[in-house]
């Protein structure tokens, strides 16, 4: 108890030197916390984007569609499914595909349709808000129709014009409608951007005469905690009738590059870490040293040696403790207004920014997760902990007279 | 006695917090180096990937060509571009292309694609990733007129090998259909299945006729460059060249790939912030060793002001000590960058083996290997920025070494 | 919509061509090198079996089944044909397809949509794309007349096949055509001249589709088979079947009547 006492009172003692101390090392781990939420808001942003714009996690196809896609190959029980997805902590949209010609004006285009439930969609991707000009599809309006950026610009459209759409339907006779532009999208991915083509579901099945069944059910995991893998396997044993991919089969090159960018944004953290705890270690291992004749004149008044190494350890954990708490005060709040308010970097950017296709936002969220608190504390106690030891050993074996003239 | 040997000597006083301080400083180097480098070492791979996949650092072109790529718009004087290109410094190539959609056939199935045709007698497979990562077979010669270079994604969704018949149909200057026969001299796989489903390499002199082209014309000239970041420069040059032109335009890459320029961009703008974030913690460790050095020659600055300095002086006593800190960190950085730098930049980290055991998947698109490149702009700014950074950390224990008065720091202690 | 291709075929000769069914004529001039002895013969039989498709021009209608394993529909579409460069199709039933037409002029295809009010004209990505749900794809319609150009025929076999004296020709691609196929049989009666039989290869060799011609009839004063039946091998089960109702030829056809305007008028 006399410790702490102790230690109490020389931390008020020298209070610009300890102010000092403690001021470096909360900056610094407020720093840290703030980085590791940056961090993490970057890796989980990059999926999110890329995934969650319009990929999703998984995909399911009916067999042999992902190869050779036509209208037939359709996942018949599209209701069940969904319902038994839902049951099992899925979240899961249908979709309907079928290819087609867009022609306006002089201009045509080979173009990808798309059925979308509006309901369901939404709760999967976050295509609906990726609307650049016009607006998202509505279940009022069924001749409005969404395209893709650059199918607008090879088409000459805009909001408002009209357009006729080709296709073979389902019962083979030649469907064809007149539809208007209800909205045109941001970039989404090379594919969506050249040939997307978005109408409502029941539009879709009226135009291409398919009654029921979809081509595709994009799917999302409710708790994004689950292992992609095992999820995945998950979903396959479910549907043993049908081709299962989580995204990163889907897009092998985009999980490649983003695996790349964990990695290294990893050895950056290492590094950071690193700088930190060099600081942290200057800065105790100043604050020790300067006071060994000070320890000096405690030993000779009758402080055993293990004492004096306890006060400085409990002195420089309190320390510690008191800027770990400065740090939270300062990071936490400013990670979690940077979580709700994105650092918005679109004004450097010219367009829209893809990675393998694939287009992300250029705005950071952080993500204040469990992880990037407690591990920047706890690395600051241990550097601490690390950067004490010599010096507070050092001063404890010191004979009081040494201890007193060192310099 | 000079101020500046006098920081040195205080400095040189406690060596044991002066070399700590220097360390941190060396490591700010250190970190900001593997930031910067591996950046740059990525980007660069990235510019250059994406060059020669088609565009180049640099494309001459029709300037409607971009808008919308129908293959009416074309550079009439493609060839004569093309040499008076190459006579520019930093150009170490320029390629007449064409480039387009077109529908491709064999047996009875089809695909839609886009093509590149080239003059197999100019390309190299340093300039065309598709001659650089053919698995069978070879690029066409320049006698084989009618030899065809397709992915592999589309060699097995349209059942083709060597020797196989592969039909293309495409547009032609007037807006009619025109098909033509190749056949199936080389197949690649760059590890993308959208590239490699859906691209074609075509001879040259083969689309020139079909699509009733000049015989000099072509849609543009890819040009590459030593150097991705010399492109706005040689632009410049080069649109001087072809000013009183209205049908020819030049653009970077980052006009013709605004996605990547884009990519870039905000990856760039994302590690500066981090590494702002690593250069403020740095910082406040040289301030915090500053400003205790500082307080505990409070006494001794009390007696130099009573021997006359002025506070003026103790500020830049302080100062120099921080500028000293500066070089000895700068010097410290160097030391134990230079190995790590080497060896990033020779050797690299490997991480084929962590991500994923199909590493082809990702094919040359995506490096696996962790490797540094240093620009010297880069390197000259990052030495600065250390400098500076350890300076304006001084510059608040300098002042309130300053702001004391002799009596008051007589005082203390 | 991802159909299988077919090129060049016999149905467009008789369906939207009219005349010429194998459209050899007169463009062995186009051919590389001096035609063999061997070709001068299978040329001069298949020049009289085009003379006697061949008219100026032709009018008819035509009822076409197509049965796919995800559908069987059923259409009549009247035809309309000058020279060999000119043709027009409209159908007439079902309903929800009427007036639907496709116009070839050359290379050049138009098909007019009266739902949408609007002609659209062919582009490369819809080549390999059905023509009306059947089995030809709009590539196999603009590349029929070319067919002389692209293949050198030669008659592979003459003699008595199941009862019948038949003249069977091979034709051979040549070097550098434009064509997916590596061979197209066909089989005609040695009497008349009438076609039997078309079997269309790959280049591996493998049997892609066949072509049965039967039902010979008086048709506008010609004798002409009015059942072809086009059968793909990938696809069991499936056809397209053409029954040609009536046909006149060498009528006094304007040629306003293959013009766009004409197309969208009802």
């Amino acid at each position: 108890m006399q410790i702490v006492s102790f230690a109490l009172r020389n931390f008020n003692r020298a209070r610009t030197r300890t102010w000092i101390t403690v001021g470096a090392m909360a900056f610094a781990c407020a720093i840290m916390i703030f980085y590791a939420s940056l961090l993490e808001g970057w890796l989980a942003g990059m999926e999110k984007n890329a995934v969650g714009m319009d990929l999703g996690e998984f995909q399911i196809h009916g067999r042999g569609y992902r190869v050779d896609p036509d209208l037939y190959k359709i996942i018949t029980d599209e209701e069940g499914m969904l319902a038994q997805l839902d049951g099992q902590g899925f979240v899961a949209a249908p979709r309907l595909y079928a290819s087609g010609l867009a022609a306006a004006g002089n201009a045509s285009s080979g173009i990808e349709l798309r059925g979308v439930d509006l309901v369901r969609e939404g709760l999967v991707t976050a295509l609906n808000q990726h609307v650049w000009q016009g607006q998202w599809l509505a279940e009022n309006d069924q001749a409005g129709v969404v395209v893709g950026r650059k199918l607008a610009r090879i088409l000459g459209l805009a909001v408002g014009d009209e357009v006729v759409v080709v296709a073979q339907a389902a019962d083979g006779s030649t469907a064809n409608e007149l539809f208007r532009v209800r909205g045109i999208l941001k970039s989404v991915s090379e594919g969506v951007d050249r040939s997307g083509f978005l109408m409502t579901a029941a539009t879709f099945r009226r135009l291409m005469i398919v009654p029921q069944g979809v081509q595709q059910i994009v799917v999302k995991r409710r708790q994004a905690s689950e292992d992609l893998t095992r999820a995945t396997g998950r979903l396959a044993r479910l549907l043993p009738c049908y081709e299962v991919r989580n995204w990163r089969q889907l897009q092998p090159v985009l999980a490649r590059l983003f695996e790349m960018s964990d990695i290294s944004l990893v050895i950056m953290l290492l590094i950071t870490y690193a700088a930190v705890g060099i600081l942290t270690l200057n800065a105790l291992l100043m604050s020790v040293f300067e006071r060994i004749p000070e320890f000096g004149v405690m030993k000779a008044l009758g402080f055993s040696p293990w004492g004096l190494f306890a006060m400085i350890v409990v002195e420089s954990m309190l320390q510690v403790t008191v800027a770990v708490f400065l740090a939270l005060a300062v990071g936490l709040p400013l990670s979690l207004y940077f979580s709700h308010h994105p650092i918005d970097f679109s004004g450097f950017v010219q367009s829209s920014s893809t990675i393998a296709g694939i287009a992300f936002d250029a705005k950071w969220y952080c993500v204040v997760t469990v992880n990037s608190v407690v591990l920047p504390i706890l690395f600051l106690y241990l550097v601490a902990g690390l950067a004490i030891l010599y010096p507070a050993l050092k001063a404890a074996m010191l004979k009081p007279l040494a201890a007193i003239y060192h310099r | 006695m000079q101020l500046g040997t006098m920081a040195w000597r205080t400095l040189m006083r406690n060596k044991r917090r002066s070399v700590i301080t220097a360390f941190s400083v060396g490591f700010g180097i250190l970190l900001s180096v593997t930031f910067t480098a591996s950046g740059d070492y990525a980007y660069t791979n990235m510019i250059n990937t994406s060059a020669v996949m088609g565009l180049g650092h640099l494309s001459v072109e029709h300037p409607d060509y971009r808008d919308t790529p129908t293959l009416d718009k074309r550079l009439l004087e493609a060839e004569a571009v093309q040499q008076r290109a190459l006579q520019t410094p930093g150009v170490t190539g320029a390629l007449v292309r064409i480039m387009g959609q077109a529908m491709f056939a064999g047996g009875a199935k089809s695909v839609g694609g886009a093509f590149i045709a080239i003059d197999p007698a100019q390309e190299t497979p340093a300039h065309n990733i598709f001659l650089r990562t053919l698995i069978e077979g070879q690029c066409f010669s320049s006698g084989e007129e009618r030899g065809v270079v397709v992915g592999a994604k589309m060699a097995e969704k349209l059942n083709l090998r060597l020797g196989k018949k592969l039909i293309f149909t495409m547009t032609d200057k007037n807006g009619e259909l025109v098909s033509e026969l190749g056949r199936v001299s080389g197949i690649f796989r760059t590890g993308d299945d959208s590239v490699d489903g859906a691209v074609v390499l075509l001879p040259l002199g083969l689309v020139r006729k079909a699509l009733g082209y000049e015989p000099m014309a072509a849609s543009l000239v890819a040009i590459f460059l030593e150097d991705h970041r010399a492109a706005k420069t040689i632009q410049g040059k080069l649109v001087h060249l072809w000013a009183q032109s209205k049908e020819i335009t030049v653009l970077t890459w980052q006009e013709s790939q605004a996605d990547l320029a884009g990519l870039i961009a905000v990856d760039r703008l994302f590690n500066y912030l981090l590494q702002f974030l690593v250069g403020l913690v740095i910082a406040a460790g040289i301030m915090n060793t500053l400003l205790m050095s500082v307080m505990e020659r409070q006494r001794e600055f009390g007696i130099m002001m009573a021997l006359g300095m002025m506070p003026g002086q103790v500020v830049r006593l302080v100062l120099l000590e921080s500028c000293w800190l500066a070089l000895l960190g700068l010097a410290l950085g160097v030391v134990i960058t230079t190995p790590w730098f080497l060896y990033m930049a020779r050797i690299g980290l490997d991480f084929s083996g962590q991500i994923g055991t199909d590493y082809s998947a990702g094919g040359v698109l995506v490096d696996p290997v962790m490797k540094f490149r240093l620009y010297r702009e880069s390197a000259m700014w990052i030495a600065g920025a250390m400098f500076s950074l350890t300076i304006v950390a001084g510059i608040f224990p300098a002042f309130k070494a300053g702001r004391m008065t002799p009596v008051e720091n007589l005082k203390q202690g | 919509m991802n159909r299988a291709s077919f090129s060049a075929c016999v149905f467009l000769a008789l369906l939207v061509v009219g005349g010429g069914i194998f459209g050899l004529t007169g463009t062995a001039a186009s051919a590389p090198s001096p035609p063999s002895l061997d070709e001068q013969e299978a040329r001069a039989i298949l020049l009289e079996i085009d003379d006697l498709w061949r008219a100026t021009s032709s009018q008819g209608t035509v009822r076409m089944e197509v049965k796919t394993a995800n559908y069987t529909r059923t259409m009549r579409m009247e035809i309309w044909s000058k020279g060999k460069e000119k043709s027009l199709v409209r159908i007439i039933s079902p309903l929800k397809e009427k007036d639907t037409a496709s116009l070839k002029t050359g290379n050049t295809m138009y098909t007019y949509l009266p739902k949408t009010d609007r002609t659209i004209r062919l582009t490369s990505s819809m080549m390999m794309s059905s023509w009306m749900g059947s089995h030809f794809t709009n590539d196999d319609l603009v590349k029929e007349s070319r067919l002389a150009e692209d293949y050198e025929p030669r008659i592979s076999f003459k003699g008595k096949r199941e009862g019948r004296e038949v003249i069977e020709f091979t034709l051979l691609p040549r070097q550098d055509a434009a064509v997916v196929w590596g061979r197209i049989v066909m089989s005609v009666t040695a009497q008349g001249h009438l076609p039997l039989l078309a079997t269309y290869y790959d280049e591996d060799n493998v049997l892609a589709r066949t072509i049965y011609f039967s039902e010979v009839k008086n048709m506008g004063g010609r004798l002409l088979p009015a059942l072809l039946k086009v059968v793909p091998t990938d696809k069991p089960g499936e056809y397209t079947e053409l029954v040609y109702e009536t046909m006149r030829f060498d009528l006094d056809l304007p040629e306003s009547l293959f013009s766009l305007l004409e197309l969208r008028r009802r």
